[in-house]
């Protein structure tokens, strides 16, 4: 049982961190209809640059709260980079390519995810790095059963409050209630008075963010980063964004959780090799009998 | 000088010239009306006021200052309200939603808050739907959303286009008498529609919109009698 729980709990941590890279995914897709190959490329120069300013800052020999303080730095600073990243991307890729047919804003996506790599690769180098332990690995939970530790608890004071920032942005504000209106119909939302370019700004600038607080969470969490480290978990949190049903952000948070359930507990249980067939495997089934995902809505076109 | 004035404006898609030399006046606190068969390009030419179509050469003055390098938003924020072809509502917003967006550019929340009840006392049946979501709505019903929405904001100049498409006889004459209050208030009103006879009937002055060129122009009673009218729109002849 123990076993089991353990397993699941490091199912829904891992999960929580495809949540946050597929939440990029799928929110950009709903306000442009965009699949942003390069997301996960995104990542990844997220945990180059939180791997940068640790050693520059020498968080290494941080302890107690000044580490905490230090990670919420990375949190706030790589989430900044990422996101700004984004902008920059969309206004100098994307935003030229808004009128043009589908596939053309596609490729460009693949191309800067190349650009992404090689900047990566510039920046690591060929070989895999590891990301120093700042957080100790001992056991806050009392006794010799479940292990939860500050790895764990990162995860959950990271994520936790992000999405219901998240939540309440799009839910409540002015700028939310805009961001929802542009994904509906951006000619409408063009005519209510909508600067529909600035709205799409704005949702790759969240949508980059939380990826830049995820790869900051991932090197600490993981603790080996390297520049192919985009292609793979850009992947899994792909999808997650489709299983949720791509264009929900609450779909994208249950697909994650349950891609990292499913792997957690297919590596537990019938092997680590095969985790990724499982996943891709359930994926197939549940698109079959759902094309639209967990939580889509039906893929009717407008008329 | 007219709260509108549009000068030879030419407007199309690829190779597709939809506007052609089109020059249109709305004074202010006039009601125009601008009737044309299906593909005249009346929605092309409401689309390149508003900004979404963008004008290949001619002008379009607004309240004297130029529209036509203007962004949508922008145009909008000068006080033209625009309810498109086919009310293009927010489905999965709810009625509520609709309306806040209408007065986007208020951020005083009270205001916007009268401001949206004002648009509902015209029509009631949308402040019973409030928390409805728009997509659920009947089209009677879209269309006054819609309506109510461009109104959100106070434009000056109202845009309609085809306003009773697609309506049950009851909701169009309906939708023809709040067209008419509003226009009473002193609201200018260009309105776009496929039933000349109301149109006409409401309108201070009209134009005809044939392949993409104003053909004719006179007062809505001029129009109406007028034979080519008659003919052409009226179903008489
Ligand atoms: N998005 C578009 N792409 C290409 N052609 C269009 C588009 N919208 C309208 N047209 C063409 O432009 C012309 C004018 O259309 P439109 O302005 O919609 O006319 P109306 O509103 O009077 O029915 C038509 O020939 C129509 O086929
Ligand atoms: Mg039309």
């Amino acid at each position: 049982m123990v076993f089991f729980l353990q397993q699941c709990l490091i199912g829904l941590t891992n999960g929580a961190l495809v949540a946050m890279v597929a939440l990029g995914y799928t929110m950009v897709y709903g306000i442009i209809r965009l699949i942003n190959f390069a997301h996960g490329d995104l990542i990844m120069l997220g945990a180059c640059l939180a791997l940068t300013l640790v050693s520059v800052l020498g968080m290494a020999a941080w302890t107690g709260t000044a580490t905490w303080l230090g990670v919420a730095l990375l949190v706030l600073l790589c989430g900044l980079f990422c996101g700004g990243l984004n902008v920059a991307v969309d206004r100098l890729v994307y935003r030229p390519l808004r009128n043009a047919p589908k596939l053309a804003p596609l490729v460009s996506a693949i191309g800067v995810s190349f650009i992404f790599m090689n900047l990566g690769l510039f920046w690591l180098g060929p070989a895999d790095r590891s990301f120093p332990e700042l957080l100790p690995a001992t056991n806050l939970l009392a006794g010799e059963g479940l292990q939860f530790t500050a790895k764990d608890l990162l995860v959950i004071v990271v994520v936790v409050p992000l999405m219901i920032a998240l939540s309440v942005l799009v839910k409540t504000t002015r700028l939310g209630k805009a961001m929802r209106a542009v994904s509906q119909d951006p000619t409408a939302a063009a005519l209510v008075g909508i600067d529909v370019d600035r709205v799409i700004a704005a949702t790759f600038f969240v949508g980059g963010f939380l990826g830049g607080a995820a790869s900051v969470i991932y090197g600490l969490y993981i603790n080996t980063i390297g520049f192919q480290m985009g292609f793979q978990n850009g992947l899994y949190a792909f999808t997650a964004a489709v299983l949720g049903g791509i264009g929900s952000i609450p779909g994208a948070v249950v697909g994650g959780l349950v891609i990292g359930l499913v792997r957690a507990l297919s590596s537990a249980y019938v092997g680590e090799r095969w985790a990724g067939a499982i996943v891709f495997a359930i994926l197939i089934v549940i698109l079959v009998f759902r094309p639209e995902g967990l939580l889509g809505r039906g893929t009717k076109e407008k008329v | 000088m007219p709260l509108l004035e549009v000068r030879d404006l030419e407007a199309g898609y690829g190779p597709i010239r939809a506007l052609d030399r089109v020059s249109l006046d709305v004074e202010d606190g006039e009601l125009v009306a601008l009737i044309g068969a299906n593909g005249a390009g009346k929605t092309t030419l409401l689309m390149a006021i508003s900004g979404v179509v963008p004008p290949r050469s001619g002008s379009i003055r607004f309240a004297g200052s130029p529209l036509a390098a203007a962004k949508p938003h922008e145009v909008m924020r000068l006080g033209i309200g625009h309810a498109p072809e086919g009310r293009r509502i927010f489905p999965r917003l709810t009625v509520r939603e609709n309306l806040e967006l209408g007065g986007f550019m208020q951020t005083d929340r009270a205001k916007l808050s009268r401001d949206i009840d004002e648009a509902c006392g015209l029509f009631p049946v949308l402040g019973e739907r409030m928390d409805q979501l728009g997509g659920t709505l009947s089209g009677g019903e879209q269309q006054m959303l819609a309506i109510a929405r461009a109104l959100v904001g106070h434009p000056r100049l109202l845009l309609l286009d085809e306003p009773s498409l697609g309506l049950a006889p009851l909701i169009v004459a309906k939708v023809f008498e709040v067209i008419a209050s509003l226009s009473a208030r002193g609201i200018s009103v260009l309105l776009v529609e496929q039933n000349a006879r109301a149109a006409l009937k409401l309108a201070h002055r009209g134009y005809v919109l044939e392949t993409g060129r104003i053909t004719l122009t006179g007062s809505g009673a001029e129009l109406a009698a007028d034979r080519r009218v008659r003919d052409a729109y009226l179903g008489e002849g």
